[in-house]
């Protein structure tokens, strides 16, 4: 077993800490509609984040993120664009799209605030700038990944760690776990993670895909409720 | 994310209930009397109830404003996180209206909280407001606080109904300026309008950087 460790290292737990600042917090992903709904019981938290992780955030989220890695590590801006595009036109969600982008180019702005003279980063960024690309947040996340020599399989890790865990905050805010439930759950869905990102982070553009219209249409629902903790 | 130039941003926190949103809806006429363009940004700790009333009372109803300027932000419930240690959405936020409305010359961001720790984050506001009111007693500028300390500008709403919650006002006086030193405040009562021209003042000659004689007009 290696024992070397490296700033790439220290750059995935900067990155993968809620309290690098991209605004996940304020993101149930359509949990405060369910739950208020009163359709929710705690113990069916690790079932739906089994169906975010199996039919969007593996094949859809992790599939975009490989690839625009790969585009990235390859200086290929027009693949970038072409993975940007594919990713923002699945996001049925008005709601979930927009918070998306702009968590996305949050994440590169901060970025680029101590990632000095990378190359991909500053042509990702002019391509948002210029209205090329849109900036959605998986996207960003691969070319900052590998603007910190962060390696892919660990990006893709750090993207569903990162969406469960902002999951599980909002259960915890909105009072159906308590603290030690909600690390329980992270713990199960461990395995799930690994395999996710093992089967999705190397497949082709054209392997994309995601079907969840019950997720589409809890999270369509969580636009029209008047009163609001979260933004998604 | 194209170009846009800076538009000056005041963040106003306090505790909930202590009257930030009617202090915005007093401010926002008088600036627009003056000839100055707002946006508004909301950060709520529930709804978007502030923002639905802001939205209300100077846009629909007396059109000082888009109703698109007057936005809300639900904050996960964290509307200290939201303006302080990750203002990511609010800066999102902030960047579209530049973006958009780049005829503005000031933006208001709002945020409820809970206790008198709350700060702006310096990349978020240009200017701090921090409002408390007499209703949580005469001890509260003794109590500091982060926001009660650092804020630009502390403002003491509520000061008609002093007399009922036995509030003295020369304590409160006398201990804001010891806990703040040379830094300003104002007492106001947002209701019936007293102490509102001189926040404006302080708003036009700090943050817009206006001439003097152009506050007396």
């Amino acid at each position: 077993m290696s024992t070397e460790i490296s700033v790439e290292d220290l750059s995935f737990l900067q990155l993968s800490d809620s309290f690098f600042p991209t605004g996940l917090y304020t993101m149930s992903n359509g949990l405060e509609f369910i739950f208020h709904e009163k359709k929710l019981r705690s113990r069916d938290i690790l079932e739906l984040l089994k169906v975010y992780l199996k039919q969007q955030l593996g094949p859809a989220d992790c599939v975009a993120l490989g690839n625009a890695y790969d585009c990235a590590k390859k200086l290929d801006l027009q693949g970038l664009i072409e993975v940007d595009r594919t990713l923002y036109s699945m996001r049925l969600v008005e709601e979930i799209r927009n918070a998306s982008v702009r968590s996305g180019i949050q994440l590169f702005r901060c970025a680029k605030f101590f990632v000095s003279q990378n190359k991909i980063l500053n042509l990702y960024q002019q391509s948002v700038t210029n209205g090329y690309s849109s900036g959605i947040y998986p996207i960003s996340f691969a070319v900052v990944c590998k603007s910190l020599n962060i390696p892919k399989h660990k990006a893709g890790l750090m993207l569903l760690y990162g969406f469960i865990v902002s999951v599980i905050g909002a259960a915890l805010r909105l009072g159906i776990l308590q603290h030690f439930d909600g690390q329980k759950i992270i713990h199960e869905l461990k395995p799930f993670i690994l395999a996710s990102v093992k089967e999705n982070i190397g497949k082709p553009l054209s392997g994309i895909w995601q079907f969840a219209p019950a997720t589409d249409i809890i999270q369509m629902k969580h636009e029209q409720m008047d009163s609001r903790m979260f933004i998604t | 994310m194209p170009y846009h130039k800076r538009i000056p941003r005041v963040g106003i926190g306090g505790p909930v209930g202590s009257g930030k949103t009617m202090l915005i809806e007093r401010i926002v006429p008088l600036l627009y009397d003056k000839g100055y363009r707002v946006g508004i940004i909301s950060n709520d700790v529930v709804s978007k109830e502030d923002a639905n009333r802001m939205k209300h009372n100077l846009a629909t109803k007396r059109g000082l404003l888009a109703e698109e300027l007057v936005i809300g932000i639900a904050t996960g419930g964290c509307p200290h996180t939201a303006v302080r240690e990750d203002p990511s959405m609010n800066l999102s936020v902030v960047e579209e209206m530049e973006s958009k409305y780049n005829y503005l010359d000031l933006i208001i961001i709002e945020s409820g909280g809970d206790n008198i720790t709350t700060t702006f984050s310096p990349a978020l506001a240009d200017y701090f407001i921090y409002l408390i009111d007499v209703s949580g007693g005469d001890k509260y500028p003794r109590k500091r606080g982060l926001g009660i300390e650092t804020c630009d500008l502390l403002v003491i709403n509520k000061i008609d109904i002093a007399p009922y919650v036995e509030a003295d006002l020369k304590t409160m006086e006398n201990d804001a300026k010891q806990v703040r030193g040379n830094k300003p405040f104002v007492f106001v009562n947002s209701k019936g309008g007293q102490g509102i021209d001189e926040v404006v003042s302080y708003f036009i000659r700090d943050v817009l950087f206006e001439a003097p004689k152009n506050i007396q007009s």
